[in-house]
């Protein structure tokens, strides 16, 4: 079980720690998945974390220059590790100025990331810095609990209005109420709902498109088959949930959207090139 | 008994105050030949500071001759009296400082733009007179640095992480945070710097040491050393005895002493948990085959949790220059209890951050005749010398 | 013209409908005066006062001018509510309050009358929000009787110069003292605080000092945590007139220029602490 990385680029290595940094507004403990093509960041729905669950998948050949792994075994060509993405965010940001950075899978006082970076000096002589940031390895028969999460069967998908404007109106939602109703239908309209005994706030969005999910989808014969496109759907989720997610935002997704399971849970997507991001809040009742 | 001081406002002089109270809730004024020394001490006497203000600061410098006085008081109402920092330089044209003995009040008076005078009058109590005993001159390993340097390095370590350890070598310094517990090891994040001579302005290690101590004091004198721009140099010795870090120009001078974990504690540390005690060699060269780590999934797999000895990977042995020229410092810290000498106030309820740090190598009360001088004063009140060894600086 | 500050169909319901642009307009000059959640809203037709109070010692007015609104349309001679001043804030804000130059959220403000909620319609970038506040019956305001021919002293000041000496402020003094007087030190601000007192003076002549019309040497003290709040309005202010009236009551009144130069009054009142020997 080996494995070792070399960013070179400094626009890469400056992507990486905005994916990482992201990981790391969203949960303290994570797991990461090494396998020969991609990197993915995981939190599996546990009542510990809220029942809320994170899928963040990386092509490792758009980061890495040099990407050498050799997981547990030949059939099993993965290694998983339980990481602290904000140490590992911390680390990386002091090496933005780096020449080259790698990253390795080591051995100290227990299994460690190791970041090294060689930091550009007025000297002749690089400065060298070490970040050894302590994993846990996670043995095969815990694997399963990672596994990507299956879609689920929405009732509606629909585009989500620019990231900023969201967060803005979740802030003020969050101190006015602890839950917010969000709801959405086929027609490309979108809700964001609080009531108190004080004030009652609704958020109208429209035109915001609905993706078109093709048979590839795993719908049963898709959401618009049979579905009024005016009929909402929708999640009651803890305001707190949504509001970390869209704290946490340093990548720029070049496409974001949501899809709701009608009272049960709140799926986000965000893509960006090489990186998809997908978080699932439950609902509540 | 009355004292005047009167400059042309210069952030420097708030900067001071503001670096001193990261180190202890009160600020010592001592207004004495040589200057005006303004002081502070951290409530587990383990850091000390000093800045001393050359009369050549002021435009009027007058104190009573052959009249010694000194006070303290809590530094959050001097840091109040600059609590603008920013805009002071802007609108503070004039700053008077007065101490009046007999009113017991300190007074600052700014004067500022569009005719606007601000007078604070502090009160203040009498002190002891606060004086490290130091001889950072006799120090084997004297370096300097551009604040930069510290800056950059300081970066890459938490704000949270209370102390560091630096090694050096004849060619490199190494920075590294140090985890106290064990158990917190596998949890804490380990950050090790390596720095080469020749970014140093000036590089000097004839014992090659490593000395552990707090951080928060050399940022607090980081603030002050980067807004002026003034150099550091950073003098030790050895485990246990303390750290001195300066900052001069013509008509100041900071002096940080920092108490450095004894020997006795490092070494049993060293032994027990983290390897590298002194420089470490060379990293190998870069070997994908070092870094196999199946013996952890073996071990986890099989539900048998993997000991310290076992996962210990086989590395540099403890670097023996450094074990065997320490002296068994198992007294050291007693001695050093018994001549730390009763202080009128009793009120340190804060509890010391670490206990393993020499609780003070100072003498904190002398004789009101004795020279007030940062330099090294008679031998038996040197208080943080070897351990053995009575002769300072052998 | 945005959407949301149009006329709707519905409007004869209402008693009170009143549109902005630029819901900044009045949403950063109720900021100038939130201290308490309790605010009461009086509407004539010549615009809007909302009033905050404390302890029965302090109360805080805004002004706003029915000129400052596009629509301003009363049914009544007065109509008067009491909202959760916090909460309207927050309502105002929805979409971030941003500064940026050109993006800007239009208001539309109705009340129907007793018992129903105040509404607002937000628009911003094509997205509307609707809210919809709850009202309670108004409380009378403390009328605190301060008249301009009672006034013993004034001094009109650049608030620029009152910030620095607001932002310093020894907030473990319990009291902030004033002494206004015709002779030295004219214009003094002090704070008597655990480690010492500290007098900040300004002179009459001092370029910071617009008007200053003093007949008698006055000292009196303010509970610093009742003028406390007024910091928020001298932080948006560009000038502040300070008076007194013979009984020590003091009157700071605040001139606010909003995003498009328009002209607001905030006015606080307090009541002196207690009466001092002059030094």
């Amino acid at each position: 079980m080996k494995f070792r990385g070399k960013i070179v680029d400094i626009a890469c290595l400056n992507h990486f720690t905005r994916v990482i940094t992201t990981i790391s507004k969203l949960t303290k403990m994570c797991v990461l998945r090494l396998t020969p093509d991609n990197l993915y960041f995981v939190l599996s729905g546990k009542v510990a974390n809220g029942g809320v669950s994170m899928w963040c998948e990386l092509s490792q050949a758009n980061f890495f220059d040099e990407y050498q792994m050799e997981g547990v075994s030949s059939e099993a060509n993965e290694i998983c590790l339980e990481v602290t993405p904000e140490n590992l965010s911390r680390a990386l940001k002091t090496v933005q100025s780096a020449k080259a950075v790698k990253i390795k899978l080591t051995k100290k006082h227990c299994p460690c990331l190791t970041i090294a970076a060689e930091l550009p000096t007025m000297s002749s002589i690089n400065r060298v810095v070490t970040h050894d940031v302590p994993v846990d390895v996670i043995p095969r028969r815990l694997w399963h609990e990672f596994k990507e999460p299956s879609m689920p069967d929405f009732d509606v998908s629909i585009y989500l209005p620019p990231l900023k404007t969201l967060k803005n109106i979740v802030d003020r939602m969050k101190n006015l109420s602890n839950f917010l109703v969000v709801e959405a239908n086929l027609n490309g309209e979108m809700n964001l709902k609080i009531e108190t005994d004080l004030v009652s706030v609704t958020t109208h969005f429209k035109d915001l498109g609905n993706p078109p999910w093709g048979d590839d989808a795993s719908q049963d014969g898709g959401p618009s088959q049979s579905r009024d496109p005016d009929d909402m759907a929708q999640a009651r989720v803890d305001i707190r949930k949504l509001q970390q997610f869209l704290m946490g935002q340093q990548v720029n997704p070049s496409k974001s959207m949501c899809n709701i399971v009608h009272q049960r849970i709140l799926h986000l997507i965000l893509l960006h090139e090489d990186v998809s991001l997908q978080y699932f809040i439950p609902a509540v009742a | 008994m009355l004292c005047v001081c009167v400059c042309a406002y210069r952030p420097v002089l708030a900067k001071a105050i503001q670096s001193l109270s990261r180190i202890g809730d009160e600020l010592y004024v001592e207004p004495q030949e040589d200057g005006l020394a303004l002081r502070s001490v951290n409530s587990s006497r383990s850091a000390y500071a000093c800045f001393l203000f050359a009369p050549l600061f002021f435009t009027r410098y007058t104190i009573p001759s052959g009249h010694a006085f000194r006070c303290k008081m809590a530094i959050k109402s001097v840091q109040a009296v600059f609590r603008s920092l920013a805009s002071l330089e802007k609108t503070v044209e004039k700053c008077h400082i007065e101490l009046d003995g007999q009113k017991n009040r300190l007074t600052f008076t700014l004067h500022c733009r569009h005719g606007l005078l601000k007078t604070h009058n502090l009160s203040f109590q009498d002190s002891e007179s606060l004086q490290a005993v130091f001889d950072k001159d006799s120090c084997a390993n004297v370096f300097r640095a551009q604040p930069r340097l510290l800056v950059d390095t300081v970066v890459h370590f938490p704000p949270s992480l209370e102390e560091v350890t630096v090694s050096v070598s004849d060619e490199r310094m190494w920075v590294r945070n140090h985890v106290e517990e064990e158990a917190e090891q596998s949890k804490a994040m380990l950050t090790e710097l390596c720095l080469a001579s020749d970014e140093f302005d000036h590089f000097a290690a004839q014992a090659h040491n490593s000395i552990t101590f707090c951080l928060k004091e050399l940022r607090g004198l980081l603030v002050f050393a980067e807004s002026t721009g003034l150099p550091i140099s950073i003098y030790f010795d050895e485990p246990g005895s303390p750290v001195v870090l300066s900052v001069t120009d013509n008509v100041l001078e900071g002096n940080f002493v920092l108490a450095t974990l004894s020997d006795d504690a490092s070494l049993r540390k060293n032994n027990t948990e983290r390897v590298r005690t002194s420089p470490p060699p060379p990293p190998p060269p870069d070997d994908f085959m070092n870094d196999d780590m199946d013996s952890y999934l073996i071990a986890m797999d099989t539900s048998i949790a993997p000991g310290p000895s076992t996962s210990r990977p086989p590395t540099t042995p403890l670097a023996d220059s450094t074990c065997s020229k320490q002296p068994a410092a198992a007294n050291h810290r007693t001695r050093l209890h018994s001549e730390v000498e009763e202080e009128d106030e009793t009120s340190d309820t804060d509890k010391p951050p670490n206990k393993k740090f020499c609780s003070l190598f100072f003498g904190s009360v002398l004789p009101p005749s004795s020279q007030m001088s940062t330099q090294p004063l008679t031998k038996q009140e040197v208080l943080a010398s070897d351990s053995e060894d009575d002769t300072p600086g052998d | 013209m945005p959407l949301s500050t149009q006329s709707q169909p519905d409007d004869e319901h209402y008693a009170l409908v009143a549109s902005l642009d630029n819901a900044r307009n009045l949403s950063n000059i109720l900021k100038a005066i939130t201290f308490k959640d309790h605010a009461i809203f009086t509407a004539t037709p010549n615009g809007l006062k909302v009033t905050v109070e404390d302890s029965k010692c302090l109360q805080a007015n805004a002004f706003i001018q029915a000129e400052i609104f596009q629509e301003f349309t009363i049914k009544e001679d007065l109509v008067g509510f009491q909202v959760n001043l916090t909460v309207l804030l927050d309502c105002l804000n929805i979409f971030g309050g941003t500064t940026v130059p050109g993006v800007s959220t239009a208001l539309r403000m109705c009340y129907r009358g007793y018992g129903y909620p105040l509404t607002l319609f937000l628009e911003e970038g094509g997205v509307v929000t609707v809210c919809k506040i709850n009202t309670e019956e108004p409380e009378d305001p403390i009328d605190f009787d301060f008249c301009s021919t009672n006034v013993t002293n004034k001094a009109i000041l650049l608030s620029e110069s009152l910030k620095e000496a607001f932002s310093e402020l020894d907030m473990t003094s319990e009291v902030l003292q004033i002494t206004m007087s015709p002779s030295q030190p004219y214009f003094r601000l002090s704070t008597f605080g655990n480690s010492g007192n500290a007098h900040y003076d300004y002179p009459k002549d001092s370029d910071m000092m617009e008007l200053f019309r003093c007949t008698k040497t006055q000292t009196h003290r303010y509970k610093m945590s009742l003028l406390k709040p007024s910091t928020k309005a001298l932080a948006l202010s560009c000038k502040v007139s300070v008076r007194t009236d013979s009984r020590g009551f003091l009157s700071l009144q605040y001139l606010v220029r909003n995003d498009d130069g328009q002209i607001c009054f905030v006015e606080y009142y307090c009541c002196p602490d207690e009466e001092v020997e002059e030094e």
